[in-house]
Parts: structure tokens; sequence; C-alpha cells
């Protein structure tokens, strides 16, 4: 049967790339798997379709809305201020403005694009006003915009729980750790990048200028940086649950946006609301057809099968997970996020279980390597949505994002796999 | 159409989040469980799904690789790409829809009811296949669209 999965993901990565939609591509695989395999799709949409009425996958449209609210209500520019009050006068300041701005963005949103969405159009003309180039601005931009993939609350991380029982809070504090290592090192490429660029820099304030300023920037950016604290105050408080804590980040979203920041009116919400909802169907009627594949593949013992196979190549859990760590990047090269995790998760988890690596820590290894698929060609979403909003070639993008994924991503990602206490100390503080 | 599609969409996701917090405000400040509020949020979750996802087949916005067209020029080339993409999207999606209709039937034979209001669950599952159809609709205005360039093209 295994001959027949790869066959049914063949086809699958065949119509992916004469560009058929997402979702009709896992139909294409459910068609091998039916007319190949003989495996029955009698009841599969039933099923496929109550697992959709969970109300954990709820909490996926609420984070997107709340996102593209605060997106579209001009809070990027407040953090933006916020930031820039710290480094702004530092050599290469501009560039940590954008990374850890887009970790704040991450804290509220859940989605790896609505960093760039947010704070590409502000910062990329800033920045290449104060001597950074374009494309360089624009990468910094699109690979820092992931962090918002690995920062809580986190969509990948939610679906990641879901599909594999595991605790979805757990999952959250799993990425957050490589997260924050992965902003230091953004930050430090870029400062060491920056030496190249002839910069205009801010006058260095004195001490009470800084302070005026913070202060100023801090109480316009409170709201913003409220919302973080509400979402993962809620959730680790034990208060409420990831839903109803995305529930209540929309409902107050909605006036910081109209009344706050007034960014918001009646037509960007409407457009918000449409586009988060756009951006939700896309997903979950993804998430529909890759379900019913998977769950057709644990029917067949494909995850079993996989095993043993494995295991007949090699049993050196360091060589295993090296290879693990390709296939998730090849993975990532030609699908997104959510598809990666919705068909490898359940596939590769006996194996990881097998080799001693506990969910949480696979739950991180999932989370940044799908998340570095984002801005790995030919598959990149947010590298091209970057280039997109940047007004840049996507050739000229490619360089500056390989140095910063080179140096700032691949040695997390390794680190990830192999040093578990990254990812598995925060979860143990919190008990799991 | 669009203006149609913002109201619909922003109605529909609101509701949800409306929901939601209506149940965190019940739950949490005045500790008064409302009955029934979680299954009923289902319905208007479940439409916004695949409304949702029928809006991005509106606006042919559906996550796609398209891999291939990085090795293409033409606009030509480009076009009959997305052609048989498109065609490949109708025969799967027909095949799914077949299988949508399949489960619509079971629905309405079965005619489930929700646990604590009563209200047939026929009204979340007929969804599926409203949306299935108006997908294919999408889809096929969408290689109507490409066949129109392409022979327009022919005659220049």
């Amino acid at each position: 049967m295994i001959e027949i999965a790869l066959l049914a993901i063949a086809v699958l990565v065949v119509t992916l790339t004469l560009g058929v939609p997402l979702p009709w591509c896992f139909g294409a695989a459910l068609m091998v798997m039916y007319y190949v395999g003989d495996v029955t799709m009698k009841g599969m949409v039933l099923w496929g379709f109550q697992q959709l009425g969970n109300p954990v996958l709820l909490a996926i449209p609420l984070f997107v809305l709340a996102g593209t609210i605060m997106s579209a209500s001009g809070i990027a520019e407040a953090l933006l201020r916020f930031v820039n009050s710290f480094v702004g006068h530092v050599r290469g300041g501009l560039g940590v403005v954008a990374a850890v701005s887009c970790a704040v963005i991450g804290a509220i949103s859940g989605s790896g694009l609505t960093g760039v969405a947010a704070i590409g159009p502000l910062l990329i003309p800033e920045m290449e006003k104060r001597g950074y180039p374009r494309a360089y601005a624009t990468a910094l931009i699109a690979n820092s915009s992931i962090l918002g993939l690995l920062i809580p609350p986190s969509v990948t991380m939610i679906i990641y729980g879901w599909v594999t029982d595991t605790s979805i809070l757990a999952c959250f504090l799993a990425t957050l750790g490589p997260g924050l290592l992965i902003m230091c090192n953004f930050s430090v490429i870029n400062l060491w990048m920056s030496r190249r660029f002839n910069l205009v820099l801010d006058d260095k304030p004195g001490v009470v200028e800084f302070g005026s300023r913070l202060t100023k920037n801090g109480a316009y950016a409170f709201p913003a940086l409220l919302m973080p604290i509400m979402i993962l105050g809620g959730i680790y408080g034990g208060i409420m649950t990831p839903t109803e804590s995305a529930a209540l980040a929309v409902i107050y979203a909605i006036p910081v946006g109209f009344l706050i920041y007034r960014g918001l009116t009646k037509n960007s919400f409407l457009s918000a609301g449409k586009d988060a909802a756009t951006s939700v169907g896309t997903i979950m009627l993804m998430i529909l057809f890759s379900m019913i594949l998977g769950q057709m593949f644990v029917f067949e013992g494909i995850p079993q099968a996989l095993v043993s196979s494995i295991f007949g190549i090699t049993e050196n859990k360091i060589v295993l997970l090296i290879l693990i760590n390709i296939l998730l990047f090849l993975v990532g090269m030609v699908v997104n996020d959510v598809t990666a995790i919705i068909l490898i998760a359940p596939l590769l988890l006996p194996l990881m279980e097998a080799l001693g690596v506990s969910p949480i820590q696979f739950a991180a290894i999932m989370g940044v390597n799908t998340a570095m698929g984002g801005v790995t060609p030919p598959y990149a979403s947010i590298l091209y949505l970057g280039a997109r909003i940047g007004n840049v070639k996507v050739t000229k993008v490619i360089p500056p994002a390989m140095i910063l994924i080179l140096f700032g991503y691949v040695p997390v990602v390794f680190l990830t796999s192999l040093w578990p206490d990254l990812s598995l100390y925060l979860p143990r503080l919190f008990g799991y | 159409m669009e203006r149609f599609a913002k109201y619909l969409l922003t109605g529909l996701i609101c509701a949800v989040a409306f929901g939601q917090f209506v149940q965190v405000l019940t739950r949490y400040v005045f500790e008064i469980p409302v009955m029934g509020l979680e299954e009923s949020i289902l319905y208007p979750t479940m439409w916004l799904y695949i409304l949702g996802a029928v809006n991005a087949s509106r606006e042919d916005t559906h996550i796609r690789a398209n891999v291939l067209e990085i090795f293409l020029d033409t606009e030509r080339q480009h076009r009959i790409l997305s052609v048989v993409g498109e065609v490949a999207s109708l025969i799967i999606g027909f095949w799914l829809m077949y299988w949508a209709w399949d489960f619509t039937a079971y629905a309405w034979r079965v005619w489930r009811e929700s646990p604590t209001l009563y209200i047939p669950t026929f009204y979340a599952d007929v969804a599926l296949i409203v949306g299935m159809a108006l997908m294919m609709l999408y889809t096929i205005l969408h290689l109507v669209r490409h066949v129109r360039f392409l022979a327009r093209g022919d005659e220049q």
C-alpha cells in the first residue's frame, strides 16, 4: 500500500506543479487512493465535515480576523514607533525594529503574512530612505514575518495540536524559544550587514529626550501591546481557551481600530472581514480534503509502514533527524505550512515517538521547518508577498533572503531538532 | 457582487466572533452558561468556511504553487497552463462534488438534530454541496475566460 500512497503524493505534486488550487490537488490524490488503492470514500466526507466543526478550529478564523483588523487599523505604525524609540539611533537599528515588530505582530495575529502586510508598506520605504537597499529591506521584513508562525498564537500550531492530539498550549510554547532565537539571529545578521550600507541615523537622544520619547510612543502603542498580553495571559493564566481568547481579541480589536488608531473605516473593516473569511475558507477547504487523505493513509497503516521502511535504512537518531529536516525543507518548498502539517505530522509522529522525540518537540520541528517553507522558493508565499509589497523583483530579493535563511534560520532548525530543551523548556515550565 | 461578498462574509465572521464572545461573557463574567450557544455557532461557522472558499474561487485566490509558471515567458503559455489547471480542477472538483452530494443525500435521509436546541444539522451540512457547485461554476467561468483569451490571440 505504501507504493499507492507514494503514487498519490506524486499525483499531488504533479497537479500542484500544473497550478491546480491546493484543495483540488488533494482531491487528485484522493482519486488515486480510491481508483488505484481501492480505498472507500463512503463516509469520508461526512467524517471530514464533522471534524471541521470542532471548536478548536474556530480559533483560526478568529485569530486571522483579529490580525487582519489590527493590520488595517494602523497598529503597525504605533508598534514601529515604540520599538524605534529603543534602537532608532543605533546603526542597523531600523532592521532590528523590523524583526522585533514582526515578532510582536506575530503575538497578535498567528499568521505569517500579517507581519509583512502590516509592516512592509511602512518600513520598506523608510528603510530605503535611510540607506538600506530596497531588496534587502524587503527580504528582512519577509523573513521576519514568518515569526508570526512561531510566536504564539500560531495557526499552524493549532492545526498541529489538533491533528496529533497534542496540547495546543504546549505547542504554542514549543515554537516560542526557536522563534525568539530566530528574531535575535536576524537582528545580529542585520547589524553585521548594515556595516556595508551607507545609513542615515537618528541623532543619539539625551536621557531626558529618550525618556520622553519612550513614554510618548509607549503610551501610543499601549492599546496594541495590551492585545498580546490579553491573548496570551488569558490562555496561559488558564482563564480562557485559545478560541475564546481569539474571540476576545476580535472584539477588542474593533473599537481599538475604529476609535484609538482610527485606521479602520467602514470600508476597510468590510474588506478586512472579507479577506479574513476568504483566507479561512481556503485553509478550511484544504484542511477538509487533506485530512481525508491523511485519514486514508492512517487506515491503510502507512505511518507504521513508513516507520519500518525508514528504520530499515538506519536507526541512528541524529541521521534520521537530519533526514527528516531535509524532507520537511523539501516539502516546505512545494506546499504551504498548513498542508505540510496536516499531511506529514500524522505520518511522521509514530517515527518520532519511536526515536524518543516527544510530540511537543516535534511540534517545534514541524513549526520551524514549515515556517521556513514560506520563504523558500518555488512555493514561497510570504517572500512573494514581500516582493509585491516592496515592489522589487523576486530574483533580487532571493540573494539577501538566502543569507538570512542560511545564517539566521537553518542553524535554529537543526538546534530545534538536536537540542530538545530549546523547545521543551518553556512547556515544562508550564507543566506540560 | 464584491459588495455582497464583503457584507455577507464580514457578517458571518463577526457573527461567529460575537457568538464566542458572548460565550466568554456568560461563562466567565456572569457565570450563567447559555444553553445551546456553542452548537448554534456551528451553523454560521460552516457557512463561513465554505462561502470563504467560494469567494476564493470567485477571486481566483485559492493557494496554488505555480511552479511551472516560473519557466514560462509569454502570456499565451501562461494561459495554456491555466487552461490545463482549470480543466484538471473541474475533473477533480466534479468527482469531489459527487461525494459531497452523497454526503448531502445522507444528511437529508438521516435528518440529525443538534443536541440541545434540536436545530437540524442539515442546514450546516448542505453548505458543502452548495459551495462545491458554486466553486465549479466559478472554475468554469475562469476556464471560459482563458479559452476566450487564447481564441482571440489566434485570431490576431
